[in-house]
């Protein structure tokens, strides 16, 4: 007990004394100092420098030791005339919070971003407003980033080919990205090669590709989050360990827009989403076990596109509401499972009245595959002969796979149906 | 004009049967509604009955109509009036009594328990399609002298317009599908009115799915607000046309 009463005391002292050396600095844009760089410069590892209101233009600052930014009035650092990038972190356990950053050059050579980060260690990134950037925020090589609470708005008058990704990670682990809001970039956030991270709260709108786009990175859970009008909706590829629960994916429309693009993906627990109006929520393409349950899809073109490379994805505890077509495929994706699921286009019966209807039902339309060979079928849709057809088909299957069915569907839906 | 427009709409009036229709599209109406908990589900079940039941009953009703009223038409002819406006104002009380008849018994419902614009979308889709299927039925009844063929031709008519000609479109897609014929889809489907409501109520209702085909016809003619004018141009042409025929046919007609 004694000694351990001692080391208390000596970690305390310990503390008291690292927190002593640390000195804060003030720089404010209309007082005596009124730069920020040479601050910059001649600040201790631990100082925290405090910047007040005011508009810092001088051109790329460089942190290259342990600090911590601090704006007071959301001060505005501008990056016009600099190198490319506004801010550039090459020091590890950095913050900056509570900025305004704008000024990044548009570039088809460099990453310029209005904050980089390169190999730098638990860099936090917090409640700052990125305006107008090339890259917003653009890790590489980094552990355990922190991004929360950042505003992201790109510019939404450049073209797609002048536009880069809000937040961006390479190579990075541990990162925890939090409550952003991203708008207007070409992907609002972009993985690759990042491993066992979190993407949590944030909402990803606007982007004219992908609102969350990853690529190898394991490992990963992605939750509550709302992609919206994305172009292309979110894709994820060459990935395994994937979580991604209570995550809302809406909107998003096109030829290759879809609510989630899986691509060559290992191990996904796809839980309780939300997929409205989107072209194709969920197209399955290349993915080894999946568990996809208790997600809401409602209103979309496609809820589900599972291709025959697909294998050992399950699906239960769906609702399946107000879709054109419940699912396409373009083969034969016998290798996976339906059960437990609601479809609203379900006729059967529940004599037994436990809640499971007594026949199974088969997802596949014929329209849906004729669609499938013929896209401009889709001019026919709910009309009395493609319902016909569809009759036909399902009193006796002739032409749509024969074991593609859900065997225990569902009287009611498990979810609280909103209308569309 | 207008005094035969009233008058046969006062006979229409007195007639029990468009109150009878228009007693039908209510109790559908209200009913789907009432089975279905969702009512985007019940509006879209709503829809498939009333683009194959709205023109069957209008062309069906005027052919059995202007049958009926021929003595009466007859007697017209006799006066010093214009022939174009005997069938004119004939046609307009058909189509007026119609239309109101689809307005109360769809358009309630669909606005108090849907309100927006699907449901608007398929409450102008109806009642255009009760107006191309009562120029359509005028041009059969004043083409045929007798009543059990023209409503036969009204039935076929039907028949083609609400199922075959689809059927037909399908199997040219699959024929012809080695072929760039995706631009000429559309205006196919448009040759036939029925196709033409059902793509107003898609576009309103399966934008999601429209969107997926990127042809550049479809995103195009899909695209907007543009989509749902085209269509209703088109189901302009489809009242102009067979009303021009009509008028025609019944100028020469022998009475």
């Amino acid at each position: 007990m004694k000694n351990w009463m001692r080391l208390c005391a000596v970690a305390f002292l310990l503390c008291t004394v690292v927190g002593l050396s640390a000195a804060t600095w003030t720089v404010n844009a209309s007082g005596k100092v009124k730069k920020l760089a040479p601050v910059l410069a001649s600040a201790q590892a631990g100082d925290t420098v405090r910047v007040l209101a005011g508009t810092y233009a001088e051109g790329t600052l460089t942190i290259d030791r342990p600090l911590t930014l601090i704006g007071i009035g959301r001060p505005v650092i501008d990056g016009a005339g600099g190198d490319g990038n506004v801010l550039t972190i090459t020091a590890s356990d950095v913050t900056v919070q509570g900025f305004m950053i704008t000024g990044t050059k548009v570039s088809n050579m460099n990453d310029n971003a209005g904050i980089e980060v390169e190999k730098a260690d638990n860099v936090k990134l917090t409640d700052n407003v990125m305006e107008h950037c090339f890259f917003a925020f653009h890790f590489a090589n980094s552990r355990n980033p922190t991004v929360i609470g950042n505003t992201v708005n790109g510019d939404p008058e450049q073209s797609e080919t002048s536009r880069a990704n809000g937040i961006h990670l390479w190579h990075c682990s541990g990162a925890t990205i939090e409550d952003n809001e991203v708008q207007n970039h070409r992907d609002g956030i972009y993985f690759e090669f990042v491993t066992d991270s979190h993407v949590r709260r944030n909402k990803s709108l606007n982007n004219s590709r992908y609102g969350l786009h990853f690529m190898f990175s394991h490992r990963d859970t992605y939750s509550d989050n709302l992609f919206q009008d994305n172009g292309a909706g979110v894709a994820v590829m060459f990935s395994k360990n994937v979580d991604m629960s209570r995550n809302r994916f809406i909107r998003n429309r096109g030829a290759s827009s879809y609510g989630i693009l899986l691509k060559e993906i290992n191990d996904v627990k796809i839980d309780s989403n939300i997929f409205i109006d989107n072209t194709t929520a969920l197209l399955v393409d290349g993915c080894n076990r999946g568990e996809i349950r208790g997600n809401i899809f409602q209103g979309n073109g496609w809820a589900l596109r599972l291709f025959a490379n697909a294998t050992e994805c399950h699906f239960t505890a769906n609702s399946f509401t107000g879709n054109t077509f419940d699912m396409s495929t373009n083969g034969n994706p016998v290798f996976n499972s339906f059960s437990g699921n609601y479809w609203d286009r379900y006729q059967g019966y529940d004599l037994d009245h436990n809640g499971v209807g007594d026949v199974p039902f088969r997802p596949l339309s014929l329209f849906a595959m004729v669609n499938e060979r013929m896209p401009y079928a889709v001019v026919l849709s709910r009309s009395l002969l493609t319902q016909l057809l569809d009759q036909a088909e399902r009193l006796v299957p002739s032409m749509t796979p024969e074991g593609l069915e859900d065997d225990k569907p569902l009287m009611k839906s498990p979810h609280v149906t909103r209308n569309l | 004009m207008w005094k035969v427009y009233k008058y046969t709409l006062i006979d229409l009036a007195r007639n029990k049967f468009v109150l009878g229709w228009t007693l039908l599209l209510l109790a559908i109406s209200l009913g789907l509604f009432q089975l279905e908990d969702q009512p985007v589900k019940a509006m879209l079940s709503l829809s498939q009955v009333l683009l194959a039941l709205v023109p069957l009953v209008a062309s069906v009703f005027t052919i059995v109509y202007l049958y009926d009223a021929m003595e009466f038409t007859e007697l017209l002819a006799v006066q010093p009036l214009r022939r174009s406006k005997i069938l004119g104002g004939q046609m307009a009380a058909l189509g007026t009594a119609l239309v109101l008849g689809a307005l109360v018994g769809t358009g309630i419902p669909l606005m108090l328990f849907l309100p927006g614009g699907a449901s608007l979308t398929l409450i102008l889709a109806c009642v255009m399609l009760t107006l191309v299927f009562v120029a359509i039925g005028s041009l059969i009844a004043i083409k045929n002298r007798e009543k059990a063929r023209g409503v036969g031709l009204g039935l076929v008519v039907w028949f083609l317009f609400v199922l075959v000609y689809d059927a037909v479109l399908l199997w040219v897609m699959f024929a012809f599908s080695d072929y760039p014929i995706e631009p000429w889809i559309v205006p196919l489907a448009a040759l036939d009115p029925i196709d033409l409501g059902r793509i107003m109520v898609l576009l309103k209702v399966d934008l999601a799915a429209m969107m997926g085909y990127s042809g550049a016809v479809y995103e195009k003619f899909f695209g907007n607000v543009r989509g749902i004018l085209v269509a209703l141009l088109a189901l302009g042409a489809w009242v102009a046309l067979p009303s021009a025929f009509a008028f025609r046919a019944f100028r020469r007609k022998d009475l």
